[in-house]
């Protein structure tokens, strides 16, 4: 079975009198270990469809199964459990809390957690956030405020804090989209690694560059998915 | 989460919004010290008002003209038109009473005191010669009124010591004469320097015997009769005998009423009852203000912080782990805002108090555990929905909250 499971997923908005179609009939299975990148137009969709694979928002209408279970008969406990252990989320804005340090950010999942795994402990929490951050390559900044930060930093703190609770899937929604080309090379460099370490990786993006790195391609317009798998664009 | 580490992130929270949390605070710290000094102020009254009747003697028992419903009214009953006590009976009680020490009936008005060198405006008492006796005055020259001065209305005078001073300066006063209200008096004696008794300045009155002020106010009808059980556990009878007494001679009716310290301290302590809680209403109300306060930081805080709730979220909490936060900061704020309110009333009070040991306003300790959980509950209310409110923030949306 496929680790993301999209069934015919809808997504409205009502914006007053008007009822936006965000998402038309989406039906997509991603496997474990895939690589895939998500374009299309501005407005086509693509961050309400990474939102809901996230587990951030619902979908109006449709299933989705996440490593077998239908998330969308989920608890909002659940939910929070699968945002914790199974999916890493990495946002063009970066997210980061503007008042703790990289350390700190990057601890956060790991104590929510806490919640689910007792045998963490606050030395172990430190630990393995101190080695996640090497593992971005940011061991000399961990006690640096994110204003302290140039932007490729702050999207490695948060690629980080994405990985660090060992997610299955990383989802990141235009992670380039507010750096240069050559860190956003530098960015792109580790997804790449990760994913050949086994992690499934999508990444929305406008850059074609990008996309074309990666061996699924997925194109979204007007709230409808087309795969471009072996397409070249 | 666990709570240890919610506990810590509140800590940090707090921290970073120094200012903010300050100045909520603040809120709790009126709220508390307001809580604490108030009620210090009414067991601090109560204490000062309770020994000063103490001081009185627990064996005086006074009886005034006319009958007050004793359940309705809170302070010293107020004489009413109905009943008259008398010199008769006063001779009476002296001849009948066995359990009483001393009676003397009393009169009491506002008056003129002068002799060639000042005038003085006093409180004019008219009292038998048993009266120094109920009251323990001492008499530092000459004597107090004797038996005939009484019987026969004599027109002597016993001055208070400021008085005497104001008349006469440091020169022997006794055997002169003084026009009390233009009508000459002999001095026959000076009492010791007393002060306050029962609310009157026993240094600023001039006592005449009980049948010259009858005389001098052109009446009958006493001011009141003040007695004293021969000892303090014989009070109860002595009342009994006294109200036995008086009935009689008033056709069986009881139109007089009868005070006893025991009954002072009881409608003194009723109405000082009423100040506390009174106070501790407003009191009160400073707290809810106080808890309004946080609730108002809190949600704007919680507005404020929108976004990173969000994010939150996004990495895991749950629904409980944001309410658990917010309830944790709006507690850990109002409860330090509590524990500083005690402390510092606590300085205050004891600082006072070492300065001016008069002034007695130290907080009684009972009060300490009801403020420092005023302020824990404060917190828990106050903080309930906002909390809730952060917890329900759809993720989505807090994300993409500017
Ligand atoms: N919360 C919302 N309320 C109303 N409409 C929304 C909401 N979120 C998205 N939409 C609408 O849904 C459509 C898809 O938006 P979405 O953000 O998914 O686009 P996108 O493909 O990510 O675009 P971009 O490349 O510019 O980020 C747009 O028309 C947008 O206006
Ligand atoms: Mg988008």
């Amino acid at each position: 079975m496929a680790l993301i499971e999209l069934k015919n997923i809808h997504k409205h908005f009502l914006m007053g009198e008007e009822n936006i179609h965000a998402l038309n009939s989406i039906n997509i299975s991603i496997n474990e270990g895939e690589l895939t990148s998500i374009v299309g137009t501005s407005g086509s969709g693509k961050s309400t469809l990474m939102n809901i694979i996230g587990l951030l928002d619902l979908p109006s209408e449709g299933q989705y199964f996440l490593d077998g279970k239908n998330t969308t008969e989920m608890s909002d406990d659940d939910l929070s459990k699968y945002r914790n252990q199974k999916i890493g989320f990495v946002f063009q804005s970066f997210n980061l809390l503007p008042k703790s340090s990289a350390l700190k950010n990057v601890e956060m999942p790991m104590q929510y957690a806490s919640a689910y795994n007792k045998n963490l402990t606050d030395s172990m929490i430190r630990k393995m956030s101190l080695e996640t951050l090497d593992k971005v390559g940011l061991s000399s900044r961990v006690h640096h405020l994110p204003n302290e930060l140039s932007g490729g930093q702050r999207q490695r703190v948060a690629i980080a804090r994405a990985l660090v609770n060992n997610p299955k899937i990383l989802l990141a929604d235009e992670p380039t989209g507010a750096l240069d080309s050559k860190t956003s090379e530098e960015i792109l460099t580790l997804f790449h690694e990760l994913n050949s370490q086994g992690v499934t990786v999508i990444i929305v993006t406008h850059d074609n560059k990008i996309a074309h790195r990666c061996r699924r391609v997925l194109s979204m317009s007007d709230g409808i998915m087309q795969d471009l798998d072996g397409i070249k664009i | 989460m666990i709570f240890r580490k919610i506990l810590v992130n509140s800590a940090e929270a707090i921290v970073e919004n120094k200012l903010r949390s300050a100045l909520t605070m603040l809120g709790m710290i009126i709220g508390v010290m307001a809580v604490i000094l108030l009620v210090s102020v009414g067991t601090g009254a109560k204490r000062y008002i309770t020994s000063e009747f103490e001081s009185l003697g627990t064996n005086v028992i006074l009886v005034q003209p006319g009958k007050t419903d004793k359940k309705n009214s809170m302070g010293p009953p107020v004489a009413s038109s109905k009943g008259k006590l008398t010199i008769a009976d006063v001779e009476a009680l002296q001849k009948n009473a066995q359990s009483l020490a001393a009676v003397s009936g009393v009169m009491f008005g506002a008056g003129v005191v002068k002799n060639d060198l000042a005038t003085n405006n006093i409180n004019i008492l008219g009292s038998n010669d048993q009266f120094n006796r109920i009251f323990n005055m001492t008499i530092i020259e000459g004597n107090y009124f004797s038996k005939e001065d009484e019987e026969s209305g004599r027109r002597v005078a016993v001055l208070g010591h400021t008085i005497k001073e104001n008349l006469f300066g440091s020169s022997n006063a006794l055997g002169k004469l003084v026009k009390i209200n233009e009508s000459e008096h002999r001095v026959i004696g000076i009492i010791k320097p007393t002060g306050d008794k029962l609310g009157f300045n026993v240094d600023d009155m001039v006592f005449i015997p009980t049948k010259s002020s009858l005389r001098l106010f052109n009446t009958d009808k006493l001011f009141g009769i003040r007695a004293s059980a021969k000892s303090r556990s014989g009070i109860d009878d002595a009342v009994a005998e006294l109200t036995a007494v008086l009935k009689e001679r008033h056709n069986g009716e009881e139109d007089f009423t009868i005070i006893t310290q025991v009954t002072m301290v009881e409608s003194m302590n009723t109405i000082l009852n009423m100040l506390t809680y009174a106070l501790g209403a407003i009191a009160f109300i400073s707290m809810l203000v106080g808890g309004i306060g946080i609730m108002n930081i809190m949600l704007v805080s919680v507005t404020e912080r929108t976004r990173e709730i969000g994010i939150r979220r996004a990495v895991g909490a749950r629904r409980s782990d944001i309410l658990k936060q917010f309830m944790i900061e709006a507690v850990v704020i109002s409860v330090s805002g509590g524990l500083l309110g005690i402390f510092i009333s606590m300085a205050i009070t004891y600082t006072l108090y070492f300065f001016l040991p008069g002034f007695d306003m130290r907080p009684p300790f009972w009060i300490l555990p009801p403020s420092f959980f005023l302020s824990f509950f404060t917190g828990v209310i106050f903080g309930v929905w906002p909390a809730r409110k952060a917890a329900h923030i759809q993720t989505i949306d807090a994300l993409r909250y500017e």
